[in-house]
């Protein structure tokens, strides 16, 4: 029982060159090996009878993992605390989603994660896996600007520009999911994106735009 | 944001998850959406298992009850044709509340219960609907209501449980529903939310009836002593008034950077009366 702990598992975490006094790691990992099937009889039938999924575990140390950013896959090496947004910008040099508050707040690293906003800052590298990641860098087809980065320079919908690279991603998400949008639509569904500059009207009047140049089925 | 974690655990299963955490010690937490425990930034935190692959986002039927596994996200509840059919769409309107579009595609239902805030948008509708939580440890599972989850401000049941699901039972037959929030913003924390049910009878009375309230205690809190003067009673101005003098009798509300505990305190009168105002025009009565 003792070997077919999770250690086993393909990503061997090796104990770190220097373990930190009075705490053991591995011995934590090893434990969680022993005691199957000790554990809970009668208890979580359900979970019981279903064949065990292979055990996951990352970590300790960097682990290497594949991204798919944009549509193509990216390898990178990261430790597993390492987020999605910091494993962009400092391990593969995408500079486009910023760090500001990086707790979740102004919105200015959001990233389309399998279809859906989220903040980069608040998701882990490793857990993006497998899912596709659209970026600001992504959007542009050769030299034509995304009918929403288009419409932020026709609206100046920028000053200092920090907020506008997750401005356009949320709204970019936004407009994936809601074709017709009003203002008010717009102003509720971007609510969790800000900017200290005060661009919102800007920002405001160009996703309506792209909304009608979108349908108009130039791009998307 | 977790400086200090080492490892990372993405168990399948409830079993898995459970074995995991009861080996980490303290130094392993449970981590759904992580939109909590980024801010929290614990420092202790050495490894994080992930739950959200564990087979715990669902909304299912089970026989007259609803059941919304633990991992199921705000953006899922606030979608759900179910959740938005179910008490008036109470839990869907509130967990549309829970932050910005980016958080609620990550936030969970039990991560939003087991953090342990009073202002948690989605317990205090889930009060108002008699909620059941469903945890499980080494020694098994066990039900609980919603009521017994919290034992204090941040202090909730899980340690080293996890919650696993929420069981809403059958509804009384007729009943209205409500939920309201005030925040500074759209997005930002409830100051005050409040949820309300209520059954009438044929002459008007009120026959059965919820408020809840969030942010007002160190626990989302049912308003029992209001609820127990508004049974049997007729559903008018003069009772609307004593109920809520009832619950602003009932609350405990803090100041703190948000708003003083007073404005909370006037806030709770108002939201409660928008709430049973809601109710009862639901219910087709007059006010
Ligand atoms: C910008 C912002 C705005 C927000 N706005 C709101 C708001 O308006 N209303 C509101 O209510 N909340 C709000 N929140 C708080 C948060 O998003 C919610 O509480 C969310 O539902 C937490 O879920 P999670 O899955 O992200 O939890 P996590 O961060 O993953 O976990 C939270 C805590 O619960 C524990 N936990 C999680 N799942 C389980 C489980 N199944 N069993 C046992 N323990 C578990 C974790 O160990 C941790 O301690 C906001 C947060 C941010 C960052
Ligand atoms: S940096 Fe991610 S939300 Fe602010
Ligand atoms: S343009 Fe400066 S923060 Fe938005």
């Amino acid at each position: 029982m003792k070997g077919r702990c999770l250690v086993s598992s393909r990503k061997d975490p090796e104990p770190p060159a220097k373990p930190k006094a009075g705490f053991s790691r591995r011995g934590f990992i090893r434990g969680v090996g022993l005691g199957s099937g000790a554990v809970g009889t009668g208890l979580l039938e359900r979970e019981a009878v279903a064949a065990p999924a292979p055990a996951n575990v990352v970590g300790p140390g960097p682990v290497p993992i594949t991204l798919t950013i944009n549509g193509k896959p990216v390898n990178v090496t990261v430790e597993p605390r390492v987020t999605l947004l910091d494993a962009m910008r400092n391990y593969l040099d995408l500079t486009g989603a910023k760090r500001v508050c990086d707790r979740g707040t102004c919105g200015a690293c959001t990233v389309i994660l399998a279809g859906k906003t989220v903040y980069s800052c608040s998701v882990l590298a490793i857990d993006a896996q497998g899912k596709n990641i659209e970026t600001i860098e992504g959007l542009a087809t050769g030299n034509n600007l995304h009918p929403v980065s288009a419409a932020f320079v026709n609206h100046d919908a920028q000053q200092c520009g920090y907020c506008t690279a997750g401005f356009v991603m949320a709204a970019k998400g936004f407009i994936d999911k809601h074709p017709n949008p009003t203002m008010e639509d717009v102003k509720h569904g971007l609510g969790g994106n800000l900017c200290r500059c005060g661009t919102y009207m800007g920002i405001r009047q160009a996703v309506v735009e792209a909304a009608k140049e979108m349908k108009g089925g130039k791009n998307g | 944001m977790f400086d200090r974690v080492e490892a990372f655990y993405r168990p399948g299963t409830v079993r898995e998850a459970l074995r995991l955490l009861q080996n980490g010690k303290n130094r392993a937490r449970v981590v759904a959406g992580g939109t909590d425990l980024v801010v929290e930034a614990d420092r202790s935190i050495r490894f994080l298992i992930d739950i959200t692959h564990a087979g715990l986002s669902y909304i299912r039927r089970r026989g007259k009850a609803c059941v919304i596994g633990a991992t199921t996200t705000m953006a899922t509840l606030e979608n759900s044709p179910a959740i938005r059919a179910l008490a008036g769409g109470i839990l869907a309107r509130a967990a549309a509340t829970c932050g910005s579009v980016q958080i609620r595609n990550m936030a969970t239902l039990g991560g939003n219960l087991a953090n342990g805030s009073p202002a948690a948008d989605t317990a205090t509708p889930l009060l108002a609907l008699d909620a059941e939580v469903v945890l499980a440890d080494a020694r098994g599972r066990r039900k609980i209501p919603l009521t017994a989850f919290y034992s204090g401000l941040r202090k909730t049941a899980p340690g080293k449980a996890l919650l696993i699901e929420v069981v809403i039972p059958a509804l009384p037959r007729g009943g209205r529903w409500s939920f309201q929030k005030l925040g500074r913003t759209e997005s930002d924390i409830s100051l005050v939310n409040a949820a309300a049910g209520l059954q009438l009878d044929s002459k008007g009375r009120a026959k059965w009836a919820r408020i809840a309230l969030g942010a007002v205690a160190p626990t989302p809190i049912r308003a029992v002593n209001a609820e127990k003067l508004l049974v049997g009673r007729k559903v008018d101005e003069s009772t609307l008034a004593e109920v809520c003098d009832q619950v602003a009798r009932e609350v405990q509300p803090i100041t703190d950077v948000r708003a003083s505990a007073e404005y909370r305190r006037e806030m709770c009168r108002v939201l409660v009366r928008r709430a049973l105002e809601e109710c009862a025009a639901g219910t087709g009565c007059s006010l």
